[in-house]
């Protein structure tokens, strides 16, 4: 039901938006004839420059693209100028704003006087005047909140109740467990048809197709070095799902590394296996230490009578 | 072998050994080489001792002293090349018989040896005193392609941080590969073995660890050890590696090895081997032997297990974690079996070749005491069963299987086993398949001699051999003491008629000194006024593999009053045997049928014949006779004996009959074992394939949903959403072997246009849609790869048009499905791989299937890459099956050249072994068929790598034998351009006749049966086989073109030829005439 409805809420704003577009396509808005106005005035200031520079005739795309160009450059001025102000916490740009603008962006500011009083210069009537574009009014929804006794009037008004009064959707969790199944082997199975589509794009592939190599993309097999190790060790998904289900029956691995001992004699006895933790009939953990096996055993020094 | 006299056992040498040092200084990784020295401390037993005879392959030796005098010695070694003289000799008759001359020339059994040392003259000068003679040599070894395998895996670091190893293999006696020493499992001796190393690494070997002492620079250790028990020098090991080590913490006598990084697996693997070593040294009533035990696991391991003195080596692929299910019993068998070899095998050694069967048959007769015991009476009597119909079928189709030959010493012609084409007398000539079958008759027999004299006799039998031999064990060089270690079928045999006082000859004369099986057809009828079971017992003799058997069987009747064993005895003429019935027909009311187990059931007695009180009768319900047995009854007593016989052995036999009958009875008996949960879980797995059988036999008339899909439902899925699986939970392990075997028994079922039911296929693409594993103790790597072969069987041959290339567009939309999900999951193990590689194995069968169908274009770039060295054994294996296969399908010469470069030259022994048992398994073409592949160039190849290319392995050199058998037969290949001479002149008729080498092969069977009387392929020596060889060249003809060209051979025979020439001669013509008769 609720979708429902939401889809409906949709497909009339849609309707509304594109009713508005039409309309306005119709009979240009004050907003348009304002743009049009001012784009028209510059499109005058590039012919005069122009002309200015010994141009008797100029293409019409030419012209255009250096309107647009002309236009860029104020707009950008005109940003730039802006953020400075507002980072001086104020919100009209001043004068220095806009020298400063005019520097950062390359432009020697005292150039510009003399330009300014060049005697070949044209006069450009100003724009006609029209009326600048009246921000449309919100549409107001809902009665706006009064200020609550403890808020001095001359603080803004609240706004539009429906920008922060929220409606709690309540969807109910998807406890179906047909549901959770299907859900849970599409998403892997997604996942897991992307991720191999990704190594297999970015790495070298094999293909059971001669002519087509993209549809059934087969990660090329790479020899190893040591192939046993990955194919009887369980991968570390697996561990962590042992992990998960029975956590009392991992033994700890520290205990991997050992033999190592090349240059010092002491080591193998420190390195040598104890028995596993764990395993171990509880009786004989005590006595640890007493195992005797020829391997445990201290390596000898040699004896000094045999050295030549 | 003759049965002599328990006088003991009379050595071949003029010598006896009495200890033996092994000193390896120095072992280089990176060159692959070994040096060292060896003493040998040897009493003469004749006076005047000149020559010792010493066995040593592929050794380079460096000086050899007697006594501190430096000594001559002369090498020769006629295994390297078997057949000589560059010859244009293609056949195999003749080869075998050269490589058997070979083998018996440096036989130690027989004496002799490659190595043979002259005694100074100033020794043997002393006379008759019989000194102690110290023979001292100096060897090493340069990149040994057999004895020692050195595994060096090429990344950076030192050896030690890469893994590297090195450790001894060989098929049976094969020491000498890699020291000079008497390579006889009847030379005892006691040893002192010192190996230096890098002091990151550990040497492992047989016997005690004495001590481990550094080098004066501090880089290297010595180990050292003592072995003061008697050994023979094939049972001495040694295994060297940057090992980790683990003490069991049970046993601290015991000791475990594994490469760098599987401690952990090791732990787990092993925490179970205290329990074996109870049980063998309980039924035993004996102690472990050795006082110590070590097992190490090494990479690109030549067999899974093999057992040494004091020690096993174990292929590292066993090893496993907690979460792996279907590996770990077979980790169990593997450790049971070599354990079992420590007692009769290593510490027992054998007296002779022939004596072999006694400890394969003891070793594996314990080893299935042990799975009775730790598997149940149910998986034992299923792999007896297993066993013996490998063997029954093995038998029936190579031909015999003998356990005791008997070599009298004369030259006759005693080939005991001429249906084989590979000589029985020496274990090094033996085609593998052949040995492996050789040890599970001999278990079999030694379960038959229990049945005989009862296992509490038989373990009295065992326990008094041990402690004879414990006793000899522990006395010092009073060596003819030591005999007493070793095993004949004699001294068995004695000691069974000691301890338990039967006559168990026949029953040895009819298994052991004979070859085959037995074939038994049964049928019967019921004749209702004598109230008579009339069974007919049928044998067949006559064909190939198979025996005639005279004396008891048992035959198990159940009938409506219960089931009465009824021992009959098979006579020379008696088919038929009248047995009485203990019940009337009636039909009871109601009452409750006994079992044999003293059960009481209640059944449904509608579906029998009212006439009868049968309900089902098995012939030897024992197995207490190795045989085959086709027995008929109707199908509703299989459908009985299905449901209430309770011996898996029964079950299983009545699952196997019911194939024949697809009626709806068949189907209800098959889906109420499949749900019953008491029943042996490989019974009702048998019944999963049996049950897909019957439905495709039934298309037309099955009733319901797809055959057991409503059963896995009901079994595997969710309550409220039956097509959805159950998340995975393998605690109860039968459910889990049931639930990986119903699809892919499923997917074998077809709809009338033969192919897969769309349900079917959608049911399991379903299981691996949703598939869950997350909440699971277990891997589910083996239920995965699984329901991919589910999917493989799935796969029907693709509709073609006229050969039209195949193309993805093209792709049946159902095959799209499948190759998707194959896609993923073989790149899905490329980023986490399953155990042992399984999912990836199951993804290129499934692929090669796909291309074999037609479905994908046959190409077998994929196998390829996936057969090079640097992946996982297994998956090595499995690709290197799909392109044996392609090469079959295709004729492929390109790839059949491939496998065979990588049979000569991969790294791995066991790869190389496995390519030439599965092209002999499917072959490119055989000897009856044509093929374009089959042409000289390749005759020449194999014949030059049989000859000379495998010396360093015997078990490879077997395998190329058996291919060359496979493709070309026994005779001259046909393929062969003719020889020069078309004609042989037949000086006895004064006539020409055509070549026999020319002749093509008609069967072997009979070929060989003619001339067999009198060929004697051990006797030819080296020598006779020169004479052979250039006889054949006196014979050798011109092409059949010209026939009337007759070319006279410069060469004649001035020697005077020896008697067994002229049976080859006689031979000869004899096949002259044969063949000429087939040719025209």
């Amino acid at each position: 039901m609720q979708l429902a409805a939401v889809a409906k809420i949709k497909s009339l704003n849609y309707t509304n938006i594109s009713y508005r577009n039409i309309a306005g396509k119709a009979t240009s808005s004050p907003a348009e004839n304002y743009l049009l106005a001012r784009r028209r005035t510059l499109q005058v200031v590039v012919s005069a420059l122009l002309t200015e520079s010994g141009f008797e005739s100029a293409e019409k795309a030419a012209v255009e693209t250096l309107t647009e160009m002309l236009q860029s450059y104020i707009t950008e001025i005109g940003r730039c100028a802006k953020a400075y102000c507002e980072h001086t916490a104020r919100s009209v740009p001043t004068l220095s704003d806009t020298v400063v603008t005019l520097i950062e962006m390359g432009f020697n500011v005292d150039t510009l006087p003399i330009y300014a009083k060049r005697s070949q210069r044209m006069v450009i009537t100003a724009p006609p005047v029209t009326n600048a574009p009246v921000t449309p009014k919100a549409l107001s929804a809902g009665q706006k909140r009064t200020h609550p006794a403890h808020i001095p009037s001359h603080f803004p008004e609240f706004p539009d109740p429906h920008t922060y009064i929220k409606t709690p959707t309540f969807r109910e969790p998807v406890s179906d467990y047909q549901v959770v199944r299907e859900k849970a082997a599409t998403q892997r199975r997604d996942v897991e048809r992307a991720l191999t589509r990704f190594i297999a794009k970015t790495g070298e592939t094999q293909s059971l197709f001669k002519d087509d190599i993209t549809t059934f993309p087969l990660i090329a097999a790479q020899p190893s070095t040591i192939p046993y190790l990955s194919a009887l060790l369980p991968s570390e998904l697996e561990l962590q799902a042992l992990e998960e289900t029975d956590s009392s029956e991992q033994d700890d691995q520290t205990d991997g590394e050992n033999t190592a001992g090349n240059d010092d004699p002491g080591a193998d006895k420190e390195n040598s296996m104890l028995p596993p933790s764990g395993v171990v009939p509880s009786t004989k953990a005590s006595e640890d230490n007493v195992i005797d096996n020829p391997y445990l055993r201290p390596v000898k020094k040699p004896k000094v009578r045999r050295k030549k | 072998m003759n049965r002599k006299k328990d006088k003991g056992f009379e050595s071949p040498r003029p010598f006896k050994l009495t200890h033996q040092v092994v000193c390896i200084n120095n072992i280089n990784f990176q060159r692959k080489s070994v040096i060292g020295y060896v003493e040998l401390t040897i009493f003469p037993t004749v006076v005047n001792l000149n020559r010792i005879k010493l066995n040593s392959k592929q050794c380079r030796i460096y000086r050899v002293r007697v006594n501190d005098l430096e000594a001559p010695f002369l090498y020769n070694d006629p295994t390297l090349e078997v057949c000589h003289h560059e010859s244009k000799q293609r056949n195999l008759n003749y080869f075998s018989s050269a490589y058997t001359a070979a083998v018996s020339a440096v036989d130690p059994d027989a004496g002799h040896g490659e190595l043979v040392i002259k005694v100074p003259s100033e020794l043997w000068k002393q006379g008759d005193d019989l000194k102690v003679l110290k023979v001292y040599i100096e060897f090493s070894l340069d990149q040994p392609k057999g004895g020692l395998h050195f595994v060096v895996p090429d990344v950076e670091g030192s050896m030690a941080e890469r893994g590297a190893h090195v450790f001894s293999f060989g098929y049976q006696n094969s020491t000498r590969f890699w020291f000079p020493c008497v390579d006889s499992y009847s030379e005892l001796c006691t040893w002192k073995l010192e190996f230096t190393v890098d002091a990151s690494m550990v040497a492992v070997s047989c016997g005690d660890l004495v001590e481990t002492i550094y080098t004066h620079d501090m880089r290297k250790k010595t180990f050292h050890y003592v072995l003061p028990i008697p050994t023979a020098a094939p049972n001495i090991s040694l295994a060297v590696g940057p090992f980790e080590i683990l003490v069991d913490p049970y046993m601290h006598e015991v000791t475990h090895f594994c490469l760098p990084q599987l401690l952990p697996l090791l732990k787990h693997s092993m925490s179970y081997l205290h329990e074996i070593f109870e049980f063998y040294e309980e039924i035993l009533t004996c102690r472990y032997p050795y006082s110590c035990f070590k097992t190490v696991f090494v990479d690109e391991a030549y067999v899974q297990v093999s057992s040494y003195a004091s020690m096993s080596i174990f292929s590292t692929n066993l090893l496993h974690s907690a979460m792996i299910i279907d590996q770990t019993p077979q980790t169990r068998r593997c450790l049971a079996q070599a354990l079992a070899q420590q007692f009769f095998g290593c510490f027992i050694s054998r007296m002779s070749w022939a004596d072999e069967w006694v400890l394969k048959g003891i070793s594996g007769y314990i080893y299935g005491l042990y799975l009775k015991k730790t598997f149940g009476v149910n998986e034992y009597r299923h792999w007896i069963k297993e066993e013996l119909d490998k063997i029954v079928e093995y038998e029936l189709k190579m031909g015999g299987v003998l356990l005791h030959p008997t070599f009298s010493g004369g030259k006759e012609k005693d080939n005991p086993t001429p249906h084989l084409h590979f000589s029985i007398k020496h274990p090094h000539t033996l085609s593998w398949e052949y040995y492996k079958m050789f040890q599970c008759k001999a278990h079999l027999v030694m379960r038959l001699i229990e049945n005989r004299i009862s296992m509490e006799f038989m373990l009295q039998v065992f326990n008094k051999l041990l402690s004879l031999a414990s006793t000899a064990s522990s006395q010092k060089y009073q060596s003819h003491m030591w005999s007493q270690m070793l095993l004949s079928t004699h001294a068995f045999l004695k000691s069974i008629s000691n301890v338990s006082g039967k006559d168990i000859g026949p029953l040895i004369k009819q298994w052991v000194d004979q070859s085959s099986v037995v074939k038994f057809f049964g049928s019967f009828a019921f004749n209702r006024k004598r109230n008579v079971l009339e069974l007919e017992i049928r044998q067949d003799y006559t064909s190939s593999g198979t025996q005639k058997y005279v004396g008891p069987i048992k035959v198990t009747v159940q009938e409506l009053d219960g089931s009465f064993n009824h021992m009959l005895q098979i006579e020379e003429n008696s088919l038929k045997h009248d047995i009485p019935c203990h019940s009337k027909s009636r039909r009871n009311k109601k009452k409750k049928i006994p079992l044999m187990n003293g059960e009481e059931v209640d059944m449904d007695l509608s579906a029998m014949d009212a006439d009868s009180p049968l309900l089902w009768i098995r012939i030897d319900p024992d197995m207490s006779i190795l045989r085959k047995v086709e027995f008929e009854q109707a199908d509703f007593m299989w459908q009985y004996q299905l449901r209430y016989e309770r011996d898996v052995v029964a079950q299983e036999e009545a699952i196997s009959a019911l194939e024949k009958f697809p009626t709806p009875a068949s189907r209800l008996a098959l889906t109420d074992i499949l749900e019953q949960e008491q029943c042996f879980y490989k019974v009702r797995m048998q019944a999963c394939f049996c049950l897909a059988k019957i439905a495709n036999a039934m298309v037309s008339t099955w009733q319901g949903p797809p055959a057991m899909k409503s059963l896995f439902t009901r079994m595997f899925c969710c309550k409220s959403c039956p097509n959805i699986v159950k998340t995975n939970n393998f605690i109860n392990f039968q459910s889990y072997f049931l639930q990986k075997t119903m699809p892919v028994a499923m997917a074998l079922l077809r709809d009338g246009q033969n192919i897969c039911p769309k349900d079917v296929l959608n049911f399991i693409l379903d299981l691996i849609k949703y598939n869950d594993n997350r909440k699971n103790k277990f891997s589910d790597n083996y239920y995965r790869a699984d329901l991919i072969e589910a999917l493989t069987n799935s796969l029907t041959p693709a509709m073609s048009i006229n050969n039209e290339v195949r193309t993805v567009d093209n792709l049946n939309a159902d095959v799209r499905l499948i190759l998707e999900e194959i896609t993923r999951f073989l790149n899905m193990e490329k980023l986490l791989p399953s155990f042992r590689n399984t999912i990836t194995i199951s993804c290129l069968r499934a692929i090669r299937q796909l291309q074999k169908n037609g479905h994908i274009p046959s190409d077998p770039s994929l196998f390829k890459s996936y057969a090079q060295y640097g992946h996982f054994v297994d998956l090595r294996i499995a690709a290197l099956e799909a392109l044996v296969d392609y090469t079959r399908v295709e004729r492929s010469s390109a790839e059949l050249q491939w496998l065979l470069s990588m049979a000569q030259n991969d790294p791995v022994h066991y790869v190389r072994h496995k390519i030439l048992g599965m092209l002999c398994k499917n072959p490119p073409f055989t000897k009856t068929t044509d093929s374009a592949l089959c042409n000289e160039a390749l005759v020449d190849q194999l014949w030059k790598f049989m000859n000379s290319g495998t010396s360093h392995d015997w078990r490879l050199r077997c395998d190329a034998v058996n291919l060359y058998y496979m493709l070309f037969g026994l005779t001259r290949p046909s393929c062969l351009p003719l020889p020069e001479l078309g004609l042989v002149l037949n000086l006895k008729e004064k006539k020409a006749v055509l070549n026999p080498t020319i002749k093509p092969e008609l069967g072997v069977g009979a070929f060989n049966t003619m001339e067999d009387e009198d060929i004697d392929m051990e006797t030819v020596h080296d020598s006779q086989a020169f004479i052979h060889h250039h006889l054949n060249l006196l014979e050798r003809p011109s092409t059949p073109g010209t026939h009337t060209h007759t070319h006279t051979h410069t060469h004649t025979h001035t020697h005077t030829l020896p008697n067994p020439l002229h049976k080859h001669m006689a031979e000869h013509r004899r096949a002259t005439s044969t063949g000429h008769l087939g040719h025209y």
